[in-house]
């Protein structure tokens, strides 16, 4: 039986990897060829963050990008890649100014992708000349990334910070940095995967981003099709998965409805 | 040669992402060894991404030292610090300096766990200013519902009699609307998840593209 299960959840599994694979690749062919195929709703968050980086430029402060504990290798590594995209569409923006975007990160293994990220986005725009290495900073997290927290409380006043992108994985500690940058007036936009730090990232920011919205910086930020494909594919699976719980809550009433979903399964993980 | 490199990167990235993914998925050896290599090498470079964060801090502080930028000061005590337990590991290490408890474990217990904790204690006045905040910026229904069921939660959790009605609520929040919530944001985290993995296997990701 067990083994069954574990059969059924690798078919599952399987499944929802092909549908998203065909649903992203349709998807961005279809926008590829009719841009306003799939529109996006608006999102705060990401249209604040033009004014933001203008608003830095003229101050000629730097903005403040944090991914948190996100790094490469682990759980989150998908959440830091989608987080170097964030964070290379606004240093391509804060380029043009005199002062580089700070990026602060207490994973060893973000340091490689946040170097690159900030490269990238100077010499999109042909200004290497104010690509600064210096300006992408480890702190150690400490047990509870409370260390953490507390330089970054104190990097903020240091480097003059105008305002702070905090997107990627935080916890509680997030509202030491909040509380420090609301003193300063300086602006706050964050974010975490963490429900702890959603919690204060959401009471906290000026415009907060909920769960998922982290990872759509690409499709907001950018005009390339496939980001917009990765959203539409999201939605497809997010209406496909509240079919499957609305018909879980009907087979733990209804006996039919329970054997036509467990013949379903079978059928789907190969089983006779 | 630039784009030969991209698409060399990609190519390995969709190669080792793919056998790698289907050697976790499927059972076989053929997949499941070669998958786990893939794993220990990756574990092998995680390792080495400490040195470059090591690297990483000396070089960014050194240079603030250097030009004297506003709180030198601070990345002067932080350079000192960081080369002296240094010297203290390899004197350990060489078995110099022989102390017991040793002499890093209480530098790590007395002085950065002594700290953290401090900081702990400071949350608290940080998520009280976040629910502060929220009120003084957005006064919607939706804030007011939110005060609404955070009383209603903290009074519901006081051991007193006469709110005894308030802690059902409270469970009934707690089991119901909050744990719905939550497992609505991670659902939502874990499907934008698999799309970017699907869009890092197919090549789309801008890492390795450019």
């Amino acid at each position: 039986m067990n083994n069954g299960g574990t059969v059924e959840t690798q078919g599952l599994s399987i499944l929802i990897l092909i549908l998203a694979f065909a649903a992203t690749v349709i998807a961005t062919q279809v926008i590829r060829r009719r841009r306003s195929a799939f529109p996006i709703r608006a999102m705060r968050a990401y249209e604040s963050l033009s004014p933001i980086v203008g608003a830095a430029i003229e101050a000629n402060r730097p903005v403040h990008l944090s991914a948190g504990s996100a790094g490469v290798g682990g759980q989150n590594t998908l959440l830091a890649l989608a987080n170097a995209e964030l964070f290379y569409r606004v240093s391509q923006q804060a380029a043009i100014g005199t002062t580089p975007p700070l990026i602060t990160t207490s994973d060893t293994t973000a340091i490689p992708l946040a170097y690159d990220t900030l490269r990238r986005a100077y010499e999109s725009r042909g200004m290497m000349g104010g690509y600064r290495s210096t300006s992408v900073r480890w702190y150690p997290a400490g047990p509870r990334s409370l260390a953490y927290a507390a330089v970054l409380t104190a990097s903020m006043g240091v480097n003059n910070v105008n305002a702070n992108v905090l997107v990627g994985s935080f916890g509680p500690e997030l509202a030491l940095i909040a509380e420090a940058a609301a003193r300063r007036d300086q602006g706050i936009i964050a974010a975490s995967d963490q429900l702890e730090g959603q919690a204060v990232a959401y009471a906290t920011s000026d415009q907060p981003l909920i769960g998922e919205e982290i990872f759509a910086a690409g499709a907001y930020l950018g005009d390339e099709a496939s980001f917009r494909a990765a959203l539409v594919t999201q939605d497809l699976l997010r209406w496909l998965l509240i079919i499957i719980i609305l018909l879980s809550a009907l087979a733990a009433v209804d006996q039919n409805v329970s054997r036509f979903l467990g013949n379903l399964l079978s059928t789907i993980a190969g089983e006779r | 040669m630039r784009r030969l490199a991209g698409i060399l990167a990609t190519a390995v990235v969709i190669g080792f992402g793919v056998l790698t993914l289907f050697g976790l998925l499927l059972d076989t050896p053929l997949l499941a060894d070669p998958a786990q290599f893939f794993l220990q090498l990756v574990s092998i470079t995680i390792a080495i991404t400490i040195i470059i964060g090591i690297f990483n801090l000396l070089t960014v502080h050194l240079a603030r030292i250097s030009r004297r930028q506003t709180g030198w000061g601070y990345s002067l005590v932080l350079v000192i610090s960081t080369l002296a337990v240094f010297v203290l590991t390899i004197l350990e290490r060489v078995g110099v300096l022989r102390t017991e408890p040793a002499v890093t474990t209480i530098l790590l217990e007395q002085v950065q766990v002594a700290i953290e904790s401090a900081l702990a204690g400071l949350l608290l006045f940080g998520l009280v200013y976040g629910a502060y905040r929220t009120l003084r910026k957005r006064v919607s229904g939706w804030g007011l519902l939110f005060v609404l069921a955070l009383l209603v939660v903290l009074a519901g959790a006081l051991p007193l009699p006469y709110l005894a009605p308030l802690a059902s609520v409270r469970e009934w929040l707690m089991a119901v609307p909050v744990s719905a919530g939550a497992r609505g944001i991670l659902l939502g985290i874990a499907l934008a998840t698999i799309v970017t993995g699907i869009r890092v296997l197919i090549g789309q990701d801008r890492s390795y593209r450019e």
